[in-house]
């Protein structure tokens, strides 16, 4: 049973949890992830949130390592990807990852707010746009799809 | 002090660091200068781009927002200076974007694509982690460089640095409150917000 982002539990004291918190979920398969973005902070973060969750997290910091290490075999679950990065950008990164034949979820999660960057990223190749921060809201739906608790939208 | 007090304390603060309310800079537009190139109609277009900004722009907002809170929410046992380490690497990388940006603006001939680009990594890091004020300073600061107004950028840059400081500093009581009382034998109080 999921709890739902809008359910309000009682306890601590009679306090009530405000709605879209980081729910706890319980994943039954091992996930894996990979993080591509140029920024250190942000990449360490968004590794830190999905570890937090129980997911095997890799990292790397553009988008021409990213193109390597799928093409040395490495397979995930799910990929955060950054639209600016350095070496090779994440919209050429993304075609590079699809034209491997890779169909794995992939987030395109961006500082960029703008609809042409949002169009660009999906005609890429990644499964949704996401402007920073990547908030539970988002993350945890999908999770719950990768792990099988919940059929595919 | 009694660490009821200071979990009471520490309940009020932060709550106050969601809704602070902080009179916002005026007369931004007055510092802003037209060169001989911009026509009057230019001008007149520019000026109306940055009260739109000012007026659409609400100054009035917390410094931080639900985004921080969910990080707190990630927290726990097994990881329980996330938090304190999350937002410590935040404070080291803007620095860093900070001093590039002071040396970028600081240039004759102003690269604004690279103003531009640390720009948006420090709007992505300060959304990333809740500083929503650092971030909203951030889209103006961008707005900027896209018609390339040096002292609008200038400005901006400014109020970038405030904010990040502003944070900086509430953020070091915030978890000094929470050290005095886990060295007081207390829990962290669970905050409870509205959004």
């Amino acid at each position: 049973m999921a709890p739902a982002a809008d359910e309000a539990k009682s306890g601590n004291g009679g306090q009530i949890q405000r709605p879209f918190t980081f729910n706890e979920i319980v994943l039954r398969n091992r996930l894996t992830a990979l993080v591509v973005d140029g920024d250190n902070f942000c990449r360490l973060l968004q590794q830190g949130i999905l570890q937090a969750y129980g997911l095997q997290t890799q990292t790397v910091d553009n988008g021409d390592a990213a193109v390597e290490l799928i093409a040395s075999g490495a397979k995930f679950d799910l990929i955060l990807i950054d639209m600016l990065l350095p070496i090779l950008d994440g919209l050429e990164a993304t075609r590079r990852i699809r034209a491997m034949g890779v169909n794995c979820k992939m987030l395109g999660v961006t500082a960029f707010s703008g609809e042409r960057e949002r169009q660009a990223f999906l005609a890429a190749g990644v499964d949704l746009f996401v402007e920073k921060p990547l908030g539970p809201e988002v993350l945890i739906p999908i999770l719950r799809e990768l792990d099988g608790q919940y059929p595919s939208i | 002090m009694e660490v009821v007090q200071i979990q009471r304390r520490l309940v009020d603060f932060t709550k106050s660091l969601f809704m602070e309310v902080i009179p916002s800079k005026k007369n931004k537009t007055g510092t802003l200068r037209h060169t001989n190139l911009l026509t009057k109609i230019s001008v007149l277009c520019l000026i109306c781009l940055v009260l739109l900004l000012l007026v659409v722009v609400d100054r009035e907002k917390g410094l931080l927002d639900s985004q921080f809170l969910q990080l707190q929410q990630l927290q726990d046992e097994s990881n329980p200076d996330f938090v304190v380490e999350v937002v410590s690497l935040f404070f080291d990388d803007s620095e860093k974007l900070l001093n590039e940006l002071t040396i970028a603006l600081d240039q004759p001939n102003v690269d604004f694509k690279k103003v531009d680009g640390y720009v948006h990594q420090l709007k992505g890091s300060s959304s990333s982690i809740g500083a929503q004020r650092v971030k909203n300073a951030c889209v103006d600061f961008r707005n900027f460089c896209e018609v390339q107004n040096i002292e609008g950028c200038r400005t901006c840059l400014q109020q970038v640095k405030q904010e990040c400081y502003l944070v900086k500093n509430k953020l070091e009581t915030l978890f000094r409150l929470e050290q005095q009382i886990v060295a007081s034998g207390g829990s962290i109080p669970m905050i409870e917000m509205d959004f």
